[in-house]
């Protein structure tokens, strides 16, 4: 993973490539993903990569909210197309931030603990370049899952949803929501690796209990 | 029309309760008020209901904002409704992707009421989309894809898949 380096013409361009069909580096909201990205370039990328001209333009109206998105950074390496080698090296850590801190801010709320912590990751990290990294990156997802009418079975629709397995999939605790009419939906937690599952997928194979389930949307999706 | 607006409601967060009707030949919605003929009208009626939700920043903070969101629902009224053929289909799109170049929501860089009622209003067009054409408008699809995981915007309409490794070679 990772765009290779930012700081070049080939770098940018693979970090154009990428956000050509998304909003943002992970997920649907901006979080300290784009952060970690977005301090990483020197400059605005040129005219010609518009996608990423135009993420970059976004990312940085949230200067002001840039500590209070969700997520945690990792290194660059960890972001990208998943089939681009991963090229970052010592030059990207935190010791260039001063440099290019393009919103001319100290991080004030980071705490000391909070900085050795990633000092210590980016050094595992650099340490373990070729090996697999020993941080893997999990997202908790709140599922709401709806039935056809106050007449489903719910707790069959709930031993449906959660004999979906996969790897890389937890299913967590779950409650009954009323929604009106007697209508009851499922609301359901689940932890997820990034890498292994994607909502696309549990939604695909929720949405397969054709008898019990209506529609399944995402209620919440936070980083951890 | 009256159905876009229920879901709209439901997003907003309102109570519900509002009862609507139509009229004319081309199913324009009303709401039906207590006193008085009822409010006419799909835009009319969703900034009424943004602004009964206490919602404003929906219809755009500063007054480029809102006069582009204002732009995109009159877009939305006269150019996007069930009736429109392939050929409407296409400018739209085009005219669409051409906008979001550079954007990430139709008013740029915030979240707003055009958002919502053009992904409702185009839903039935990007569900007919083949692989090659979601490609082909493919800011249009990042967009759509973006909103149609908003939360609360999507609620029981279907899905419409965007596969994540592009299959067509891009021109750029």
């Amino acid at each position: 993973m990772g765009f290779g380096d930012l700081r070049s013409a080939a770098g940018l361009r693979v970090l154009n490539d990428f956000l050509a069909d998304k909003s943002y580096i992970e997920g649907y909201v901006p979080s300290q993903a784009d952060i970690a990205v977005f301090e990483a370039i020197a400059a605005p990328p040129p005219a010609d990569l518009f996608h990423a001209l135009r993420w970059y333009n976004h990312i940085k109206s949230y200067e002001k909210q840039k500590a209070s998105l969700p997520g945690v950074k990792k290194a660059l390496g960890k972001y990208g197309p998943a089939d681009v080698e991963d090229t970052t090296g010592a030059a990207t850590d935190s010791k260039d931030d001063d440099d290019i801190d393009l919103f001319g801010s100290d991080d004030e709320e980071e705490s000391e603990e909070a900085k050795k912590l990633r000092e210590e990751r980016l050094a595992q990290y650099e340490s373990k370049k070729s090996k697999k990294p020993a941080v893997v990156a999990k997202s908790s997802i709140l599922l709401d899952v709806k039935p056809w009418d106050d007449e489903t079975d719910m707790a069959k629709l709930e031993e449906c949803v959660r004999s979906i397995q996969a790897d890389g999939l937890v299913w967590g605790s779950s409650k009954l929501v009323p929604v009106g009419y007697g209508i009851k939906k499922l609301q359901i937690q689940c932890v997820v690796e990034d890498d292994k599952v994607g909502t696309d997928m549990l939604e695909e194979r929720i949405t397969a209990f054709e008898d019990y389930v209506q529609s399944m949307d995402v209620a919440a999706f936070n980083k951890i | 029309g009256a159905a876009e607006l229920e879901l709209l409601e439901r997003l907003l967060g309102l109570p519900g309760g509002n009862k609507y009707g139509v009229q004319g030949q081309r199913k324009v919605p009303v709401l039906q008020t207590n006193n008085g003929p009822g409010l006419t009208g799909l835009m009319t009626i969703a900034a009424h209901l943004v602004r009964q939700a206490k919602k404003d920043q929906l219809l755009g903070n500063t007054a480029e904002e809102k006069a582009v969101v204002q732009q995109w629902l009159e877009y939305r009224v006269t150019r996007v409704n069930g009736g429109s053929s392939k050929e409407d289909a296409r400018i739209i799109l085009k005219d669409l992707n051409t906008h979001l170049e550079d954007k990430v929501y139709l008013a740029g860089n915030i979240f707003t009421l055009a958002d919502i009622l053009m992904y409702y209003g185009l839903h039935h067009i990007m569900v007919d989309l083949t692989v090659q054409e979601k490609e082909k408008y493919l800011n249009v699809s990042r967009w759509f894809n973006h909103i149609q995981h908003y939360p609360g915007v999507r609620q029981h309409l279907s899905n419409v898949v965007f596969i994540k490794n592009r299959l067509y070679t891009n021109a750029h």
